[in-house]
């Protein structure tokens, strides 16, 4: 291979124009400090909305005299424990070693990307499907409760939103997947 | 700017360490920066991110690299990261080096500028990867420096390296054969 053409190529490239960025370093602090706060914020929005639903639900079993109405906010309440305890069992970030080189962190990523494909890929089993249960339970306790033809055609209205809510959930997550799927094939080369 | 340069010893605190690598290298990675990203504006925010990066870096840095390895792994990365985000809005899919040799290209142009925009081009079209490769090796390094950066073996590194100056010879000085 000729060494001359090569040669240019790779001076043109390092003396490209470039307008250096200069940073104090109390801005990078500050800048640093902004991004830690929105993390925590964010993450403590999270438990603070499951918190709050966990609350609720807690409320209800407790206040409510129907058997099957408590036993319904019983199968929520213990759904909800279960979808926020694998929310932080497999979807917790894990952050990336510093420093290593392109491969390890290449590599890191790329099971990164493949563990949270896997957890909206299987987002019926461990979001959605611990719900069903309560809103079972609680659509036959309603009904029970008020034997009128209008009230089951609003709980079976009820009923008919939850499953679109939980399809339109669904495809959201599969849309994700197949996003993360080409994050995952961009990774590739990587062994 | 050459690649090649060192932070001297003088530099010892993290804040030190920091300020050393961005006077030393601070060209270095915005040449770097514009390899991961084209748009002005969204590439001056990654240029802060790596900077934030780099800084954050030096805590845990414990000398068992040199600073400059450790200086590209950590701004490599970060333009890893950045390629792979922005996956989500990128109309064409990312290749490797052996792809990459396959494609069609454009007529050689003795015009600086135009070559200049033609290899940034031709590298934002890599997979992260052979991106690092690609972009260590115009920087200068040499193959053991790249393989340090990387973590590739040494025959990897100079298989790639054979292929890139193959695709940088056949795209920007003979032209003509495989022109668009």
């Amino acid at each position: 291979m000729n060494e001359s053409p090569n040669s240019s190529v790779l001076e043109i490239w390092q003396r490209q124009p470039v307008e250096v960025t200069k940073m104090s370093l109390t801005e990078i602090r500050r800048r640093a400090d902004k991004l830690e706060h929105r993390v925590w914020w964010r993450n403590a929005r999270e438990y603070a909305a499951s918190l709050g639903a966990l609350v609720m639900l807690a409320y209800s079993f407790a206040t409510t005299h129907d058997v099957l109405s408590r036993v319904a906010f019983g199968l929520f309440f213990a759904g909800l424990i279960w979808i926020v305890a694998q929310l932080h069992r497999k979807g917790s970030a894990k952050s990336m070693p510093t420093g290593v080189d392109t491969v390890t962190s290449l590599r890191f990523y790329r099971v990164e990307l493949e563990r949270q494909r896997e957890l909206v890929t299987t987002v019926w089993s461990w979001y959605l499907a611990p719900l069903v249960p309560g809103f079972i339970v609680y659509t036959i306790g309603h009904a029970i409760r008020i034997p009128h033809l209008a009230a089951w055609a609003g709980l079976a209205l009820l009923d008919a939103m939850v499953a679109l809510a939980f399809f339109v959930i669904w495809k959201l997550n599969m849309r994700t997947a197949r996003c993360l799927d080409r994050m995952i094939h961009e990774l590739n080369g990587t062994k | 700017m050459s690649a090649i340069e060192t932070i001297p010893a003088r530099a010892s605190t993290p804040d030190d360490l920091y300020q050393e690598a961005a006077q030393t290298y601070g060209a270095a990675l915005e040449r770097l920066a514009r390899a991961y990203e084209g748009d002005p504006d969204i590439r001056r925010d990654l240029v802060q991110e790596i900077h934030i990066a780099l800084w954050r870096s030096f805590k845990t840095f414990d000398g068992r690299c040199s600073t400059r390895t450790w200086i590209y792994r950590v701004a490599h990365n970060v333009g890893a990261s950045h390629v792979v985000r922005q996956s989500r809005t990128r109309m064409q899919s990312l290749v490797d080096l052996e792809e990459l040799e396959n494609l069609p290209h454009s007529n050689t142009d003795p015009d600086r500028t135009h070559t200049l925009d033609r290899l940034l081009k031709l590298i934002q079209k890599l997979k992260p990867l052979d991106r690092h490769v690609i972009l260590s090796y115009l920087e200068g390094l040499d193959a053991a420096a790249i393989g340090e950066i990387t973590g590739l073996s040494a025959s990897n590194v100079a298989t790639k390296i054979h292929r890139i100056k193959n695709l940088l010879a056949r795209w920007f000085q003979q032209g003509g054969k495989n022109d668009e």
